[in-house]
Parts: C-alpha cells; sequence; structure tokens
C-alpha cells in the first residue's frame, strides 16, 4: 500500500506515465518557443535600441540655443517653428504640451511678421477666431473656409511654408488656439523636454528594416507572432493525438 | 421559429434602407438603429429555439457542441468589445503599446490549451469553483473560488457594458448612462431566456456577424485610400511605414476624409516605435501587460468553462486552434482601425475622439457607406453581448452550482438549481451596471482588471492542482490570500487614484503595480507560497493523486 501511495505523487517535472513524461517535454518545448518569440524578442529589440533624433529635433537643437539667448536670426527663428510644426501636427500630443507649445510658437511667428502688416495679420487671425468660435455651423461653410484658407496662406507666406503642406494647414488653428503673449518664460522653459519627448525615438535595426511594407518588429509582433501562437496550438494537439495513438490511449472523455 | 429567424435575417438589409447622414457623434441613426433592431431580435430569438431545458443544458450546452463550434463559440465569447473596440483604440492612443494587449490576449491561449484544456476536460468538472472544491478537497474554497469567479466575471463585464453604452450612444443618439441602462436590459434579457445552450448557439452566429462586421470596411478602407485591398490585414503594413516617414499633403486634393481633409500627415515615428516616450508608456509596461493578459487567460472560468461543453478532452484541445484562429483573424484586423483612423483623424478640426469608439470613428471618416458603418457598430455590441452573455452564466453558475447547490442547499431540485442561477444572472447585471455608470477607464484597461484578477487567484490555483499532486488545501488558500492581497491593494490604489485621493506610495504602487497588470507580480507570488505552504503541510489525499495519476495523466 506505501509503495502504491508513493506511485501516485506526480509532479509536472517529475512525471510517472509516459503520457505525463509527453505532456511535460511538449510543454517545454512549446513553452520555450513562446517564451523567446515573445519576451525575447522584445528583451532584443530594448537592447539594441538607440534614441534617434528625428530631422526637426536635429534642426532644432540647432537653434534653440540662440533663441534662448536671444540671438536667434529670422532663419533660425523660421527652423524653430518648423521643428515646432513638426510636433504639433502629430497623432497625438498632450494638451499641456500643445498649449506650451503653441504659445512659444506663435509668438515667433508674429515676430516674424512686417509690422507695417502685424494690424491686418492680427485681423485675420481674429476673424478666423470669431468665425471658429462663434459662427460656425458646417465645416463646409464658405466664410469659413476663406478666412482659414486667407490666414493660412498669410502666414505660410511669412515662413516659407509651402500652402498645400501639412504644416501650413495647422497654422490658422495653432495662431487662434495660442494666447499670443509677450515672450512667456514658462511656457519657453517646457520646450526642451517637449521636443525631446515628441521627436527622440528608440529605434534600431529592427524598426528600421521593412518586411511587407511594416517596420520589422512591428510586422513581428502584430502578425507574426499570433501565426506563431496559431501554428504551436496546432503542433501541439496534431503531436498529442499522435502520441496517444502510439501510447494505444483512449480519452473516455 | 427557425424559418422566422431565417426570414429575419434575410429582410434585415430591406428595411435598413434609411442610412443616416455622416455625423461622428450626436444624432439619431435610423438604418444603424435598424440593423442592430435585427440583429438582437436574431440573437433573442435563437436564444429562445434553443433555450436551456435543464441544469445540464444551462451549464454545458449538454456537451453536444462540435469542435468548429466550440472554436466560433470560444472565438465569439472571447471577442468582446474590449477586442472589437478597446484594442484599435489603445493602438490609436499608444501605438506600438497597444499591441502588448494583442499579443497578451492570444498568447494566451497557448498557455491555457498547453498547460489545462485537456486536463480540465478529463477532470470532470462544470466550473472553475467545482474544479478547485474537488482538487483542493475544500468546501471553503470552493465558495472562494466561486466568488472569485464572480468577481473576475463583473469586472470584465464592466468593461463591455461601456463598449455597449458607446455603441448605444452613438447608435441612438442617447445619454451614455441610459445607453448602458437600455443595452444592460436587453443582453440580461436574452441570457435569462437562453441560457448557455441558447448561448452557444448564438455564439456561433454572432462570430460571424462580428467577424464580418469587422472585415468589411477594411476593405474598403485600404482599398479606397491605395493600400493592397485583397489582405487588409498586410495591406495596412505601408500606411504604418508613412505613417512614420509622414504623409504631405498633395498639390491636387485626390484622397479625403469624410470631412474633406487631406489624407495627410505629419511624420510620427511615435505611433510604430516601442515604449516610445510620447506613449507615456515604458518597456516594464509592455511586458508586464503582455504577461498578465497570458496567464489572465489561462484563468478566466468563464474561458475555462467553454472546455466543459465539448464532448472529448481532444475536443477542448482541437477547439482551441481552431478558437484562437478565428480570434487571431480579428486580432490580426484591429490595427488596421487604428492605423488608418491615425491618419483621418488627425486634422484638428476632426477634434479629440472618444477613443474607444475609434473603430466606428474610422469607417465614418473613411466615409464608408453608413448603412455599413452601422454594421459595424451592430458588430460591436454583438461583440459585446457575445461575452457579456457567457460572463453571466459563467457567474451565475458560480453563485448558483457552487453556492447553493454544493454549500447552502445540496437536496434543491434541479428547477430550484435554474432558478437561483438566473436570479444570479440578474444580480450580476445590476451591480455590472452600476459600476458601468462610473467610466473608471478604457474597456480594454477595465478587462484587463479582470484579466489580472484571474491571473492572480485562479491561474495559480489551476496549474499547480493540475500538474502537481503535492499542491494541497492550505498550499492553495495561503496562495489565493497572496495573490488575492496584490490585487486587492493594486484595484484599492486605482479605485483610490480615480476619485483624485493620495495613499501612501501611490505612484510607486500605482506604476509597479498597475491595475491592468498587477499579475505580472501577484501569480508568481501565489505560485511560490503556494509551494511553499504545501511542503510544509500535511499532504494531498491519496485519493487525490490517485485520480491526478488515472484520470487526468493517464
Amino acid at each position: 500500500m506505501e509503495e502504491k501511495v508513493e506511485s501516485y505523487d506526480f509532479s509536472f517535472f517529475k512525471p510517472t506515465t509516459r503520457l505525463a513524461k509527453f505532456n511535460r517535454n511538449i510543454t517545454l518545448s512549446l513553452v520555450s518557443v513562446w517564451a523567446i518569440g515573445i519576451f525575447g524578442f522584445h528583451i532584443l529589440l530594448k537592447i539594441v535600441e538607440k534614441p534617434t533624433p528625428e530631422d526637426s529635433y536635429i534642426a532644432y537643437e540647432s537653434v534653440w540655443n540662440k533663441i534662448s539667448n536671444g540671438t536667434a536670426s529670422p532663419a533660425d527663428e523660421k527652423v524653430f517653428i518648423s521643428s515646432a510644426l513638426s510636433v504639433l501636427g502629430k497623432l497625438s500630443v498632450n494638451d499641456n504640451d500643445k498649449v506650451a507649445l503653441e504659445n512659444v510658437m506663435s509668438q515667433f511667428v508674429i515676430k516674424l511678421v512686417p509690422d507695417s502688416l502685424k494690424i491686418n495679420f492680427n485681423e485675420k487671425i481674429n476673424a478666423f477666431t470669431a468665425v471658429k468660435n462663434d459662427s460656425l455651423t458646417r465645416l463646409s461653410d464658405k466664410d469659413y473656409i476663406d478666412t482659414k484658407n486667407s490666414l493660412a496662406d498669410f502666414a505660410s507666406g511669412f515662413l516659407g511654408i509651402k500652402s498645400y503642406s501639412v504644416h501650413a494647414k495647422l497654422l490658422p488653428f495653432i495662431l487662434s488656439n495660442s494666447s499670443i503673449r509677450a515672450f512667456n518664460e514658462e511656457d519657453s522653459s517646457k520646450v526642451p523636454a517637449i521636443m525631446a519627448k515628441y521627436l527622440i525615438h528608440n529605434q534600431s535595426f529592427l524598426t528600421d528594416f521593412k518586411l511587407l511594407g511594416f517596420p520589422f518588429h512591428y510586422f513581428y509582433t502584430a502578425v507574426f507572432l499570433l501565426i506563431l501562437f496559431v501554428g504551436l496550438c496546432w503542433l501541439y494537439c496534431y503531436r498529442t493525438d499522435k502520441t496517444l495513438i502510439k501510447l494505444n490511449v483512449t480519452e473516455s472523455i | 421559429m427557425k424559418k422566422i429567424i431565417l426570414t429575419a435575417l434575410l429582410l434585415a438589409p430591406v428595411f435598413a434602407f434609411a442610412a443616416g447622414n455622416v455625423q461622428l457623434e450626436g444624432n439619431f441613426k435610423v438604418g444603424p438603429a435598424i440593423i442592430l433592431i435585427c440583429i438582437l431580435v436574431l440573437f433573442v430569438m435563437v436564444g429562445i429555439v434553443f433555450r436551456a431545458k435543464d441544469t445540464t443544458d444551462f451549464y454545458a450546452a449538454g456537451r453536444s457542441i462540435s469542435r468548429v463550434g466550440s472554436g466560433m463559440a470560444i472565438a465569439s465569447n472571447w471577442m468582446s468589445a474590449a477586442s472589437f473596440l478597446g484594442m484599435a483604440a489603445l493602438m490609436y492612443g499608444t501605438g506600438y503599446h497597444g499591441l502588448a494587449y494583442v499579443i497578451g490576449w492570444t498568447g494566451g491561449y497557448v498557455l491555457l490549451l498547453i498547460l489545462m484544456a485537456g486536463q480540465i476536460r478529463k477532470y470532470g468538472k462544470y466550473t472553475a469553483a467545482d474544479f478547485i472544491g474537488d482538487r483542493f478537497y475544500s468546501q471553503k474554497l470552493r465558495v472562494v473560488g466561486a466568488i472569485v469567479a464572480i468577481l473576475i466575471s463583473i469586472a470584465y463585464c464592466v468593461g463591455q457594458f461601456g463598449g455597449i453604452g458607446l455603441m448605444f450612444k452613438w447608435i441612438l443618439g442617447i445619454d451614455y448612462n441610459l445607453a448602458v441602462l437600455i443595452g444592460g436590459t436587453v443582453v440580461l434579457s436574452y441570457t435569462l431566456i437562453s441560457g448557455m445552450l441558447g448561448v452557444t448557439k448564438n455564439m456561433q452566429i454572432q462570430y460571424i456577424i462580428i467577424i464580418i462586421s469587422f472585415l468589411i470596411p477594411l476593405f474598403i478602407l485600404t482599398y479606397k485610400f491605395d493600400y493592397f485591398w485583397l489582405l487588409p490585414q498586410i495591406g495596412y503594413g505601408a500606411l504604418v511605414s508613412d505613417i512614420v516617414t509622414g504623409i504631405p499633403a498633395p498639390e491636387i486634393q485626390n484622397m479625403v476624409n469624410s470631412f474633406g481633409h487631406d489624407f495627410a500627415l505629419t511624420a510620427s515615428p511615435e505611433y510604430a516605435m516601442p515604449w516610445d516616450p510620447a506613449s507615456g508608456q515604458t518597456f516594464f509596461q509592455f511586458m508586464a501587460i503582455a504577461f498578465s493578459l497570458m496567464i489572465g487567460t489561462a484563468g478566466l472560468p468563464h474561458v475555462i468553462q467553454r472546455f466543459y461543453v465539448v464532448p472529448k478532452s481532444s475536443d477542448a484541445r482541437w477547439s482551441v486552434v481552431w478558437g484562437l484562429f478565428f480570434i487571431c483573424i480579428l486580432y490580426w484586423s484591429a490595427p488596421v482601425y487604428s492605423t488608418f483612423g491615425a491618419v483621418l483623424s488627425s486634422h484638428y478640426e476632426v477634434g479629440k475622439l472618444a477613443k474607444d469608439a475609434i473603430v466606428v470613428y474610422t469607417a465614418q471618416l473613411g466615409d464608408v457607406n453608413p448603412l455599413i458603418v452601422g454594421f459595424l457598430a451592430a458588430g460591436g455590441v454583438s461583440a459585446a453581448f457575445s461575452t457579456v452573455s457567457g460572463l453571466l452564466v459563467a457567474g451565475a453558475s458560480a453563485f448558483s452550482h457552487d453556492i447553493y447547490v454544493k454549500v447552502l442547499r445540496p437536496e434543491s431540485s434541479p428547477k430550484q438549481q435554474l432558478r437561483m442561477a438566473r436570479y444570479g444572472t440578474i444580480f450580476m447585471a445590476i451591480i455590472v451596471a452600476a459600476l458601468a455608470l462610473f467610466n473608471f477607464a478604457l474597456i480594454a484597461q477595465l478587462v484587463a482588471v479582470a484579466f489580472s484578477l484571474a491571473g492572480c487567484t485562479i491561474f495559480p490555483l489551476f496549474l499547480l492542482g493540475i500538474w502537481w499532486s503535492g499542491s494541497n488545501r492550505s498550499g492553495a488558500i495561503a496562495g489565493l490570500i497572496a495573490g488575492g492581497s496584490v490585487a486587492l491593494i493594486s484595484i484599492a490604489y486605482f479605485i483610490a487614484g480615480y476619485f483624485n485621493l493620495t495613499w501612501p506610495a501611490h505612484e510607486f504602487i500605482s506604476y509597479w503595480l498597475g491595475a491592468w497588470y498587477f499579475a505580472w507580480f501577484g501569480a508568481p507570488l501565489a505560485i511560490i507560497v503556494n509551494i511553499v505552504v504545501s511542503k510544509m503541510t500535511e499532504p494531498t489525499p491519496f485519493e487525490i493523486k490517485k485520480f491526478l495519476v488515472e484520470n487526468v495523466h493517464s
């Protein structure tokens, strides 16, 4: 009786039946592939990554010191504005970051407008802001579109931005959103962190290499891993069915 | 009755003649509303035709479902509002980080299959608590297991009710709270009428509706915006790369969204790059979420319960393969919505959108026919319904079978048992609806809480219960306390944060034991505690060991 009791002690790592041994072996194999496939790859992704700045960040870095010191030329200010637009046109920018950057950027846009045209420029901003906030019923309203395009064309002309570019289309909204105050130290001090946050990314050969149009790492995670999971499950069932026949095991339930 | 169902199905498109105007939110949308009503009527009628006649039917569908059928039911049961709406929402908001949910919710099936599916079927119990009570020879543990199963079901359902509310709000143009209450009432009614058998049949129909409604807009979007449309799940890869490099505005406008904005975007590598600073998410959070969701998958009572409804354990295994394949069809597709949504909604004029509805908004912004968008929204409701009904049955089973029958009233008749199951369902639905009104977080995040809870509590018990005969009652209790404590701390801190309360070490706990991923710590802790305490206490009874070896592993 004693021996019989001991023989029923069961553990994954010390299987007592042939089926259990098979289960242990296949489980260890498949779980290893599974774990390496998921976690191994992402650890590798983490190891090889390097903070990689966008071109806009490099351009911004080249002028920011001069802008902070107040020694920037109009060309430097245009470079900064272009970099700021690269951030503000992104998919998701935190509200606080957006407000600070819009304000700082707008100050430089205003600065670039010749004194003789400043009044006209402010009128265009005010007109668009009024239409947008007070009387807009449909985005296709002629008045709304005209004031928007007029402001975009006017501002992009001074900034050297093509009028049909994504950046040009952002300008009316940024200018009308911002409070356009005098130079604001608080907003300005936030700029370096904001630019670094949105313009530096974790990249490596795994993210730069393309496969079927995807960045490789994205394809690997969004497409390949799911194929791997289905494959592992199929393999397990197939091998289990074969082994049950080989071991002459009939599953009653 | 079957003819009536068929007729209703065929006539649905005829009635859905009036398409609403393209508006992202607000007004009552006639076409989508009619489609939704037709689908709901269809579900209820299927539920009536295949309604549960006794307790075996109610709990386990008479164990008469085929492998492919069970696979479809697994997929439908699984593909909730979190999958249908929530995943795209997360990827839309956090880019690559959202893929942690995609791999977490699929990779867990590998563990579930290899470690549990066949063995659970061989063990031959109806519910998770049934297994826990028998394996650890403890009525108290059975009750605790049942309570945990109910809590998991409630946590899971809250996100689903949120999804139902959002879609009802979008279609009917009503207030979110009212939408939650109406949607909750409908899903409750049909679960009560049908029970598990009707639910399982419904799930097969629901799967087909869900997957078709989800895929059709993808073909249209990829075709319309000139990507490889024959296989959108691959075709959108070029769009991901385009987002990274930026899409310039064309000099001559040709591709536009429904507002007339160019299909153009500033370079946005943060959408595709891993744990990008702009997403606010870290490498640790990515890994912790993926791991927690995986082990949570293998511990969810309503998923485990699916394996009781197949005739044999080999069917249980193959149904996982089929189920996972059916699930992956949707999971390969969800990122397509977030990727198109990112470009189509990038213009300032679109404004801030409710992330959880981005799937529907993307189709609208892509100027997809309003009836197809309505069908998509109805698919979202269907996804939430299929999961909620399965969860309510699992929760009701835990209440009536594991607490009422096994502990409180063992002599109760089958009729009384069925009545208690129905009372349990109503009670759960009321609690869930009340919690859903708080709108705590994104749908997928709310659902992830349920996964972490399952990963900390049920998963360690099943893993050790099946694979180590040395795991005994004392070990199980200790492990459950350890895992449960981690869950309690994390959830308590999350709720405190929601109500703007700051507790000691709040930032530390919120980061390392976040509500959506605390199982990365809680599950290993519960396993270790279970092993240590089991080693130190009285061994497992001989009968249990014998049963494990002879019935489960031989």
